[in-house]
């Protein structure tokens, strides 16, 4: 009965209202160290407690919004959450120097809704329409 | 002993129907069913004959009828190959552990229903991706915020999926930029070519594999939506150029 004493335990340590909202979203009880918070207000947790999580659900995130999806992560913390990065951006030294100062500001996918990408041309079209002119007749 | 009767009563002409003298007059009588039914034109007239004839002796070898045959002995009184009539090691090998695998695969389903579950939760946990993980296009810019497309074609030229088309110009300051990046993301196949080809690390594939669209318009990639996408991960771009700039 590994599986209900992971849950006990993880119950006991965030406790019944944490425990509801993980249920609610992950779906699965877990506990862990906070790790730290991004921009739009996701929380992200790490437990590398072998015997505690199956590595590769070491790392996870607790998004801010209820309509959550995978692209609300930003860069940085995608970086980290996808384990391509050891440390998260808050103590990354090698990713903050490369933040550069003109980073533009992080939207998620915005696909569906009135904010989604449309491809236009940025140059002058080649190829123009024929436009008819009758010839005035004498 | 009433419901015996009529339970005799009711197998009666199941029983009847079973026969192949009565089977085919009262094909229509009885209740067809495909799974008890015999194609009739997929068949050989003599087709009963052979089914009658063919056997695979699985009752005759499973009786274990060695000890009811008279057993052949030689003149000294020893016996002749007694097992002849019984099922071979093979066959009771094969029962054996034929019988114990159906077991043994049950006990496997009952350990891992008391172990933690090993199903990463998409999207609050991901799997590891590497840092030279090819996905969605970006355009890098200079520290200084230059862009960094040189318009070279070089990548265009490389494209096997010809996805890319480039148009360029020189600009007002004499340096050769491009007025024209598309990237067809519908044609691409992600080979990384691009990425390869480039003199200046312009064109560069994310780790980001999160851009699925709704409609197909949205997967036409102009250059401006490539440097958007530039400008927002250069971060983690430039994070694991230089992670990885030693096996370069």
């Amino acid at each position: 009965m590994v599986s209900l004493m992971r849950t006990i335990r993880s119950v006991r340590r965030v406790g019944l209202r944490e425990w509801w909202r993980q249920m609610q979203y992950i779906g699965d009880a877990k506990s862990g160290t906070y790790i730290g918070k991004d921009q739009f207000g996701n929380r992200y947790y790490e437990n590398r407690n072998a015997e505690e999580e199956i590595p590769g659900r070491h790392r996870w995130v607790d998004f801010a919004q209820h309509d959550y999806n995978a692209t609300q992560v930003p860069p940085e913390w995608h970086s980290w959450i996808q384990h391509i990065r050891k440390d998260p951006p808050t103590n990354d030294v090698v990713l903050q120097n490369s933040t550069p100062p003109w980073k533009a500001p992080y939207v998620e996918n915005l696909t569906g809704t009135r904010g989604a990408y449309k491809p236009y041309n940025t140059v002058v079209p080649k190829i123009k329409a024929w436009e008819p002119t009758v010839k005035s007749r004498a | 002993m009433f419901s015996r009767t009529r339970l005799v009563l009711g197998l009666q002409p199941r029983l009847t129907f079973s026969l192949p003298a009565n089977s085919t007059r009262n094909a229509f009588i009885a209740r067809r069913l495909i799974s008890n039914t015999s194609s009739s034109n997929a068949q050989h007239a003599n087709s009963r004959n052979q089914q009658e004839q063919l056997s695979s002796r699985v009752d005759e070898r499973h009786s274990h009828s060695a000890h009811i045959l008279p057993q052949e002995v030689d003149a000294q009184g020893n016996q002749l190959n007694a097992y002849r009539h019984g099922p071979s090691a093979l066959d009771k090998a094969v029962h054996l552990f034929f019988f114990t695998e159906i077991i043994r695969g049950m006990w496997i389903v009952l350990e891992n229903f008391f172990r933690p579950p090993y199903t990463i939760m998409y999207p609050f946990e991901k799997g590891p991706l590497s840092p030279r993980f090819r996905g969605e296009h970006a355009l890098r810019r200079y520290p200084s915020g230059e862009e960094r497309c040189i318009a070279c074609k070089l990548c265009e030229a490389i494209c096997p999926a010809q996805a890319i088309t480039i148009e360029s110009e020189a600009r007002m300051d004499g340096s050769r930029k491009t007025t024209k990046y598309d990237i067809d993301m519908t044609k691409c196949i992600y080979c990384g070519f691009c990425q390869e080809a480039c003199p200046v690390d312009a064109i560069v594939e994310t780790q980001n594999q999160e851009f699925s669209v709704e409609t197909r318009e949205e997967l036409l990639y102009n250059k401006e939506k490539l440097l958007a996408n530039g400008d927002r991960a250069e971060a983690e771009i430039a994070a694991n150029l230089h992670s990885d700039h030693v096996y370069r």
